[in-house]
């Protein structure tokens, strides 16, 4: 058996069947130097910006160079924009915008987000060409939302298929 | 068709008979590896043209060589063909109660099944169709000392890369950041503990798993500081940087010659071949095209003794095909066939490589239309492709003018190109050009996809198949399953 083994081994991928691969401990799906989150995503910088009363800024992320923001708007402590995606033409899978809310004194008083995923086992109906640009509203939490004067919003995620 | 055994189940079951029936598996590799050396396989050259059909692979023939001519896949003599059918989330496999297909794949359960051979749900890597973890040939090539490599023209995390070195519930989980809406499948399983590989982002996982020795591709975004660290105390070495999102260039892949090598050229998808031909001074032609990555790759993998598994992946075929553009189509098709000659002729030395060339899935229905001849729409636009943030990939196809039912509707007309077949000043987008090339739709199709291969057991690859046995024949070939 060893010498059969060593006619078979030698330069021979994975060629002992006596050694081979157990498959259940192949898959790897533990990383111990990785930290688990332990929430969603935020968007850095939003409490680094100081939007004039009135506007929306927009803080830099990972994606800023796949899409265009315009129409951005904030009214009664809402934020609401489009997003037009640049860099594909395939269905948009996944989006994130973060907002964060100012007060008058230009301090960040709290957060919200809009999100878009696309359930790629449902129907999708009629549809004609992937559309590049979404509408988002986002709206303060209902206790802040008088003292809102101004926000930012950022792009954590973001994935075209 | 074959049924060959496949799913964890089966692995596990065949890992048990080979340690239970020793003698048996040890005859068969006597069989395969003494008295018949001139079929011994030690590397296998897996090249995906994503979105790639049949009739992409004819235009492409005819645009750059002629009617009587051929692709360089086209010369490799074992031909096939393979349905790419998916499944229903939680559905059984083929066979199995509870079984429900789903015709039009995307590229994530492709990739799965490939990589696993298991069918399950579009979005699912490296799961089946209940959310199981299921290991991938690569893995499996890893732990059994084979050395591996992963080359895309997409971002690394996209579904074809990812299907051979992650496991996640969505494709979409890719990072940098994790969210419950890109990565948990509550539907499905409930909610994960965000320690659960199966939501863990694709990037996370591929800085640290070490299943890909080396691994050339897009989408630098989606790595960060930590990932550059966690690559760097595996022994990688990083070419760029994704802690300052510094992309490598060309010259940096040409003077790397370590064991293990991560590098990303664009901080998303690489830049079409179109836009680097006709802006030579630009960044973007900084980038290494597809055969250049699979040169390298070849370099720095065949110095393992015991053998490579590299998959290679031409995937802006398919993104181009989403926005119907041909031209642009084509010269991926191009670049890819150029990757496949790289494959090829490594093999011809070698004489031990098997070279498998194929596809996940046709995209946009891709055909060859009499010239003159005009097709109907329902959409009232084809699909945009003037991309104001991104110009490398805005174009306009050169298409045939006059002559359309609907002058109203002359975006939807064909794009003609001229093949060397035509007369020395005919043009690309005369109505004198021979090839007339149109789109279904800006979506994939459910259409089966050509396979080539050359080498030691390619006589496997003819015929029909499905694509969860292109991971029994790999895996087979590799001495890695049964």
């Amino acid at each position: 058996m060893a010498g059969v083994s060593a006619a078979c081994a030698e330069d021979a991928p994975g060629s002992d069947p006596l050694a081979v691969v157990d498959p259940s401990g192949a898959a790897v799906t533990s990383f111990p130097d990785l930290v688990a989150p332990t929430g969603e995503p935020g968007q850095e910088g939003l409490a680094a910006v100081r939007p004039e009363p009135g506007s929306v800024g927009v803080v830099p992320g990972p994606f800023d160079d796949r899409f265009t923001l315009d129409r951005l708007q904030v009214a009664r402590g809402v934020v609401t924009g489009r997003l037009t995606v640049t860099s594909d033409v395939s269905d948009l899978l996944e989006l994130e915008v973060v907002a964060g809310f100012y007060d008058a004194a230009g301090e960040l008083i709290g957060t919200s987000s809009w999100v878009h995923h696309l359930d790629e086992s449902a129907e999708h109906g009629h549809t004609g060409p992937p559309d590049e640009s979404v509408s988002f509203r986002i709206v303060a939490p209902p206790a802040l939302r008088e003292r809102v004067t101004s926000a930012a919003v950022g792009v954590p995620v973001l994935v075209n298929e | 068709m074959r049924t060959p055994a496949r799913g964890t189940a089966a692995l596990l079951t065949l890992a048990l008979a080979a340690g239970l029936a020793g003698s048996a598996g040890i005859a068969q590799a006597q069989d395969k590896g003494s008295h018949d050396d001139s079929r011994r396989i030690k590397n296998v050259i897996y090249l995906l043209g994503d979105g790639m059909g049949r009739t992409h692979v004819t235009a492409a023939r005819e645009r750059y060589y002629g009617a009587a001519g051929n692709l360089v896949m086209e010369t490799l003599p074992a031909v096939g063909q393979i349905s790419t059918y998916a499944v229903q989330q939680g559905s059984g496999q083929p066979g199995e109660a509870g079984f429900v297909p789903n015709l039009v794949t995307d590229s994530a359960s492709a990739a799965t099944a490939w990589s696993s051979g298991v069918k399950t749900y579009n979005a699912a890597l490296g799961v089946d169709a209940k959310g199981t973890v299921v290991p991938t040939l690569m893995e499996l090539a890893h732990q059994s000392g084979l050395r591996t490599g992963n080359v895309s023209t997409a971002e690394i995390t996209d579904a074809t890369p990812a299907g051979q070195m992650s496991h996640v519930l969505l494709r979409g989980c890719q990072g940098p950041s994790y969210s419950a809406a890109a990565c948990q499948n509550t539907s499905l399983v409930g909610t994960l503990p965000t320690s659960d590989v199966r939501v863990t982002p694709v990037a996370d996982q591929i800085a640290r798993n070490q299943t890909a020795d080396v691994i050339l591709g897009g989408g630098l975004s989606r790595f960060d500081a930590a990932d550059e660290t966690a690559l760097e105390s595996n022994g990688y070495d990083v070419l760029g940087s994704p802690a300052s999102q510094t992309v490598a260039t060309k010259t940096d892949l040409a003077g790397a010659s370590s064991d293990k090598v991560f590098a990303l050229f664009n901080k998303g998808n690489l830049t079409i071949e179109k836009f680097k031909r006709e802006n030579p001074a630009s960044v973007q032609a900084q980038e290494p095209d597809l055969a250049a990555m699979t040169t390298k790759a070849i370099q720095l993998l065949s110095s393992g003794k015991k053998g490579f598994y590299l998959q290679v992946e031409g995937a802006l075929i398919d993104k181009r095909s989403h926005a119907n553009d041909a031209g642009q189509t084509l010269e991926e098709m191009k670049a890819f066939d150029e990757a496949v000659r790289v494959a090829k002729e490594f093999a011809a030395k070698d004489g031990h490589t098997l070279v498998v060339v194929t596809a996940d899935h046709e995209c946009a229905g891709f055909n060859i239309i009499e010239k003159g001849t005009f097709t109907n729409a329902e959409a009232t636009t084809p699909p945009a492709n003037v991309d104001s943030g991104n110009t490398a990939n805005s174009s306009t196809p050169p298409r045939a003018t006059g002559g359309t039912k609907d002058p109203a509707r002359a975006a939807f007309a064909p794009a003609t190109f001229r093949t060397p077949d035509d007369a020395a000043g005919v043009l690309d987008g005369s109505a004198d050009a021979s090839l007339w090339l149109t789109y279904l739709s800006g979506n994939h199709t459910g259409a089966d996809v050509p396979v080539f291969a050359y080498g030691p057991g390619s006589d496997e690859l003819e015929g029909s198949i499905d694509n969860t046995d292109l991971f029994d024949i790999v895996g087979d070939a590799l001495r890695l399953t049964s």
